[in-house]
């Protein structure tokens, strides 16, 4: 059984702590799962946009009619 | 001939360099990580299994166990990537590996029970004896149940080292009298070509077996602990 030659142990080891507990964690986390289209409630989610906390023309008051 | 049935679980060299290391890593090519808006099918079908193992797998557990999610999904996905890729011909499965598994399995369950004394040390300690014991056998079996807690494990990574193991050695001894029977005799090569397809069929359920079988068994360590 060459399986019980301890020489080889550490590395194996190693190499398999960093992959199973750092790569395959890390890419995993990065999967998004699209969540039921059902109705929420509006004040609970929160869109992060990118314009939220600087002043854009999108905040700017709309121009009014031509009168 | 001896030497000769065991080469292929001796960890492989290049040059003196341990190529182990990339060995083991290479499943996680298999995972692209997904960077855009719109995922393309790969990925889907990735999400999608994962959703669905997690599903299964997962809503047995109460909200402190469900936090291990991620953990038990990369690691069923590990060892079946590792499994499958394992079955290549001339390919190196690191699963063959009893090092590597003992390296899965110590710290996984090591986790589920230093939990389980942490926030529920009443009921890990109930478990060393069971309802209704004779109170002469107490100590008898307070020694058996710590003794099984501590070999939990280790029949873990033997399992899956024996498993895989035993299903290439299998692979490659059929195979080899299917070899040296083909100028004897046709018609018994042909049998055992036939005996040798269907095995390989059975190794590619056991490797997806297998890793079900240990993430469940870490689940189910983990279910008793939380």
């Amino acid at each position: 059984m060459p399986q019980l030659d301890t020489s080889t142990w550490f590395i194996t080891i190693t190499s398999m702590t960093i992959t199973l507990f750092i790569m395959f964690q890390l890419k995993l986390s990065k999967h998004s799962y699209p969540s039921n289209p059902e109705l929420k409630p509006i004040n609970t989610s929160m869109h992060t946009t990118p314009w939220e906390s600087k002043w854009t023309k999108i905040y700017s008051p709309l121009s009014l009619p031509q009168q | 001939m001896n030497e000769n049935l065991f080469a292929s679980f001796t960890t492989p060299t290049m040059m003196g360099l341990p190529i182990v290391i990339l060995i083991i890593m290479s499943p996680s090519i298999m995972f692209p990580s997904p960077n855009r808006l719109i995922n393309n099918r790969l990925i889907s079908i990735q999400q999608w299994l994962l959703q669905l193992t997690s599903k299964q797998m997962m809503s047995t557990h109460n909200n402190k166990g469900q936090t291990w999610t991620l953990m038990l999904m990369s690691l069923i996905l590990f060892i079946g990537s590792t499994n499958l890729l394992g079955l290549l011909p001339h390919s190196f499965t690191p699963t063959t590996q009893l090092s590597m598994n003992l390296g899965m399995a110590i710290p996984l369950w090591a986790g589920t029970v230093l939990t389980g004394f942490r926030h529920k040390t009443k009921a890990s300690l109930a478990h060393f004896l069971p309802q209704g014991t004779p109170t002469f056998l107490i100590p008898m079996l307070v020694i058996i149940e710590t003794i099984s807690l501590f070999i939990q494990p280790v029949a873990l990574a033997v399992r899956l080292t024996a498993n895989i193991t035993a299903g290439h050695l299998l692979m490659h001894l059929i195979g080899g009298a299917t070899l040296a029977l083909m100028n004897i005799s046709p018609t018994t090569s042909f049998i055992t070509f036939i005996t040798l397809v269907l095995l390989t069929i059975l190794e590619f359920a056991v490797a997806l077996i297998q890793a079900y079988v240990f993430t469940l068994l870490v689940s189910l360590y983990l279910h008793d602990n939380t």
